[in-house]
């Protein structure tokens, strides 16, 4: 096996010292006979004679010797590639035009690919991912507006677990080998010689690191007793991103000391370069989960079982396999969780961690993609054998001459299989690198900044599988297409110059032509379609965003009381106001501007079961002045809309022809929760979504009505651009308390953008197509065109030269026609 | 009264083992090992010297036997070849399958 291929190689690699040799062996071999013969009485003329007799001819040992080499084939599809190689010099114009196409189709197809890989399939970069498995509490959802009871109840939804549970989970699993919990989003305020500003951070357990196979770039990770006493062990280790930025990657930042959310830790040790957590928010900051108070502070104890904060990931046990865990993992949840209500723990779920996607529009928008980029493919091949079909038959004349000079038809018909794959192979080639370029462009402009401005980290490296596939495509897309032209060229050239042949061609030609018109028209409205939808959302349906700044306050994460918060907010917003070229200023107290959450209305006399669920919000003063909003009955919230005075609330347009479908809806009352409110404005229907979306029910009520708000998302209208009011106003807040942690400095285009990343990438990445799949036409009908013209060129010459007598045609005339 | 045997054309196969043989004791270039065919044959076997070069390439790229630069015995180049392991393993059981082969058609012919 091993000679044979050594044997094999050297033959095509080293033929001139074989066939050297084999000349050196003869030689000696017939100097050695003649010799012999020359002794038993020959002349040497006579031996010479004999000798080379015997011999049986030096041409056909050669030309056996080298039949036995075993690389006869190889041999021949050189000779073919030579030739085609030589074809293509003599055509430039058609092989670049068809790598060209391949290589931008191609291109597309491997970004998807890579899309697709990244977000749903790539495994952690860590060690053997394939053994981690991700355990979570599965939860019963909650009917809402999007969500009718029966989808609800199949629908179930993950959740993270307490730190009981997770020790319930840890201490009794044979199945797995380890198992640690992280807490992945922890917002960390974190100042160092007086520079302060939030990073994400992480909670784990000891074992966290251990587990995942990592090790530390610097210093060490947690120990084990560092994470058995609450609050006890202030020990942090940074990311290799903060080692650079905050301490120049210096080896002094090991044991320096931070401060967390108030609270100082000391640096332990650097996490490695090559690893930045576990999602796509790179992780700058881990603390252990006895700090979890510090990291968390949503609950009033954050290790309490009533805290369900922690996400675990374990690793199998040698031998073990994940339908091992979890067959195992449901035994060991908490008694409690067989009697959970509705949206709480009461299962497990078990999988393997992969993917990168957070978002569930993005399978959906890796499957648009791929179709997308399939039906460009397609155009690609269609325009590949208009194009194929032109070439070969300007070449009829030469396969005609090489036909008559021997060539098996077959021979003809591999010589043009074997062009057509190396100009696929090179087109595919150039798509794999062009992709990267795509795949880099597209990490850069929608996966750069999650939607609140921070950082995003995707790892949309190209992998062999992905080249591979590539490649494979280009190749089909480019050999299939070339198979009809082969197969004329096998056909007698005699047969193919029958007009009624000549015709079906044509028309097959033309099907084919219109089939790619038809495609590249379907995806230019699918673009104009998606750009548009695109635009409008940026834009916003009854608001203007374009000139409205955000940013988060978070007086939460230093402790603040509701009261003391209160007084902090409102000064804010006078600092705010009072801002050259700041036109308004307010605030939400959940979730984000244009954002809320949901909550149950009904009409006073209504029972239980006759409540609707509507979007949800906490508005402050001004809101829909600041977001331009129109309010088109009755008036916005005002200073007035406090804590003592009357329950007031703003309903939109949807919700009051919903619950008032004859008027009447401004001054009624409405309950919201549990609390009646008088309805004192009605606003236009205002949401991110689009315009595809159901219309939204919407309720508002005033932010200074809940008296234990604390933590808000400012909006603030700014006369002029935004964005470039965004350090004046981080550094009037921070007047105000340089302790509380600001976050989300970000304008509302740019926040809208990042939340409609899946519409604005299938819109540009369907724009390109669009383009490309109109080029391509283009270049199809041209290439038609083109060869129209030439045969009718032709034949009204050959029409003058032959008209005395039609035996005028020569053979190399009728061969061209 | 016995003259010298007449040339017998080889059977098909038989030539690899022939060449086995022939380099089983020692090296031997490619005109020595038709001449040691034919010698040891008394002159019975005939082996067509076109066809040696490829069939020790067949060998070669098996793997039987290999080959080596050396000076033959009138001081020039010659390309030398001997059996490997594999080569000799091959070359008992082709000997093994021939004697079996042989001795079964002559008990055949025997049989009155």
């Amino acid at each position: 096996m091993v000679a044979d291929l050594y044997h094999r190689l050297r033959a095509l690699l080293r033929r001139g010292a074989v066939d050297a040799e084999l000349d050196e062996e003869l030689r000696f071999h017939l100097d050695l006979d003649i010799e012999k013969r020359m002794r038993a009485g020959l002349t040497r003329g006579a031996a010479a004679r004999a000798a080379r007799l015997a011999l049986g001819g030096i041409e056909q040992v050669k030309d056996a010797h080298r039949d036995v080499r075993g690389i006869a084939f190889v041999e021949s599809i050189l000779r073919d590639i030579r030739y085609g190689a030589r074809a293509m010099r003599r055509a430039p114009a058609f092989a670049a035009t068809v790598v060209a196409t391949l290589a931008l189709s191609t291109a597309a197809l491997a970004t998807v690919l890579t899309l697709g890989y990244t977000l749903l399939y790539r495994m952690l970069p860590v060690e053997r991912p394939a053994e981690l498995v991700e355990v979570a509490g599965v939860r019963r959802a909650f009917a809402s507006e999007q969500l009718s009871t029966s989808e609800a109840a199949r629908l179930q939804v993950l959740g993270p677990v307490s730190y009981p549970d997770y020790l319930a989970f840890r201490t009794g699993s044979r199945t797995l080998s380890g198992l640690a919990a992280h807490y992945p989003t922890a917002p960390l305020f974190v100042s160092v010689g007086g520079l302060g500003r939030e990073v994400n951070g992480a909670v784990v357990s000891a074992n966290f690191f251990p587990l995942l196979g990592i090790r530390p770039a610097l210093g060490r990770f947690f120990h084990d007793d560092e994470d058995r006493v609450p609050d006890r062990d202030r020990v942090a280790v940074i990311g290799s991103n903060f080692w650079r930025t905050w301490f120049a990657a210096s080896p002094a930042a090991i044991g320096a000391r931070l401060r967390i959310n108030g609270t100082d830790f000391t640096i332990v040790g650097v996490a490695p370069a090559t690893f930045s957590g576990m999602t796509s928010s790179p992780i700058e900051l881990y603390i252990p989960t006895m700090m979890l108070r510090v990291g968390y502070r949503w609950c009033d104890d954050a290790l309490a079982a009533d805290c369900t904060v922690l996400q675990m990931i374990g690793r199998l046990a040698p031998g073990r396999i994940l339908s091992d865990a979890a067959a195992e993992l449901p035994t060991l949840a908490p008694a409690a969780w067989a009697h959970a209500p509705r949206g709480e723990n009461s299962g497990v779920a078990v999988a393997v961690p992969r993917g990168m996607s957070t978002d569930d529009e993005e399978p959906r928008l890796v499957r648009i993609l791929g179709a997308v980029a399939i039906v460009l493919l397609l155009v690609c091949c269609a325009n590949l054998a208009g194009l194929v079909g032109a070439q070969s038959a300007a070449r009829a004349h030469e396969f005609a001459v090489r036909v008559s000079l021997g060539a098996a038809p077959g021979r003809l018909a591999r010589q043009l299989l074997t062009e057509s794959a190396m100009l696929s192979i090179a087109g595919g080639a150039a798509g794999v690198l062009l992709s990267r370029a795509f795949t880099g462009a597209l990490a850069m402009m929608f996966f750069a900044a999650d939607d609140e401005g921070h950082p995003l980290q995707y790892d949309f490296s190209q992998t062999p599988a992905i080249a591979l596939a590539t490649l494979g495509a280009a190749l089909v897309a480019g050999v299939l297409f070339s198979v009809a032209s082969a197969t004329r060229v096998v056909r007698p050239p005699a047969a193919s110059r029958l007009s009624r042949r000549a015709t079906a061609r044509w028309s097959s030609g033309a099907w084919l032509l219109g089939a790619q018109a038809a495609a590249a028209v379907a995806m230019v409205a699918l673009a104009a379609l998606l750009g548009a939808s695109a635009r409008t959302m940026l834009r916003g349906r009854n608001y203007d965003a374009s000139h409205v700044a955000l940013i988060r306050v978070r007086p939460r994460l230093v402790k603040y009381s509701a009261d003391r918060a209160q007084r902090f907010q409102r000064e804010v917003v006078r600092r705010l106001e009072s801002l050259p070229g700041v036109d308004s200023v307010s605030m939400v107290g959940i979730e984000s501007v244009l954002g809320g959450s949901s909550i149950g209305v009904a009409l006073p006399r209504w029972d239980a079961a006759q409540r609707v669920t509507a979007s949800y919000n906490e508005v402050g003063p001004r809101y829909f002045a600041t977001l331009d909003t129109a309010v088109t009955a009755g008036r916005e919230f005002d200073e007035h809309d406090a804590a003592q005075s009357p329950p007031v609330a703003i309903v939109n347009e949807t919700l009051a022809s919903r619950l008032w479908p004859g008027g009447g809806a401004l001054g009624a009352t409405i309950v919201v929760g549990r609390i009646e409110r008088q309805i004192v404005g009605i606003v236009k229907d205002l949401s991110l979504r689009s315009r595809t979306h159901d219309r939204e029910s919407w309720v508002y009520t005033p932010f200074w009505q809940n008296p234990a708000q604390v933590d808000s998302r400012v909006a603030i209208r700014a006369a002029g651009d935004p964005s470039a009011l965004l350090p004046a106003i981080a550094r009037e807040v921070n007047r105000v308390d340089p302790d509380v942690p600001i976050a989300e400095t970000i304008t509302l285009p740019s926040r809208i953008a990042a939340l409609m990343r899946p519409v604005r990438v299938s819109a540009t990445f369907v724009g390109y197509t669009a383009v490309l799949a109109v080029i391509l036409t283009a270049v199809g009908y041209m290439a038609r065109w083109r060869s129209r013209w030439r045969g009718a060129r032709r034949r009204s010459a050959s029409g003058w030269r032959s008209a005395p007598s039609a035996d005028a045609c020569s053979a190399s005339s009728c061969a061209r026609g | 009264m016995a003259g010298p045997p007449s040339r017998l054309e080889l059977p098909q196969g038989t030539l690899d083992l022939l060449i086995l043989k022939a380099i089983a004791l020692e090296p031997q270039h490619g005109w020595a090992i038709s001449e040691r065919i034919q010698q040891i044959s008394n002159d019975a076997l005939q082996v067509q010297q076109g066809s040696l070069y490829p069939a020790l390439h067949r060998l070669e790229r098996r793997g039987w036997i290999k080959a080596k630069w050396g000076t033959s015995d009138n001081n020039r180049k010659a390309k030398f070849y001997e059996l490997t392991r594999a080569g000799r393993r091959a070359l008992d059981a082709q000997t093994g399958a021939w004697r079996a082969l042989t001795a079964a058609v002559d008990l055949l012919l025997d049989t009155p």
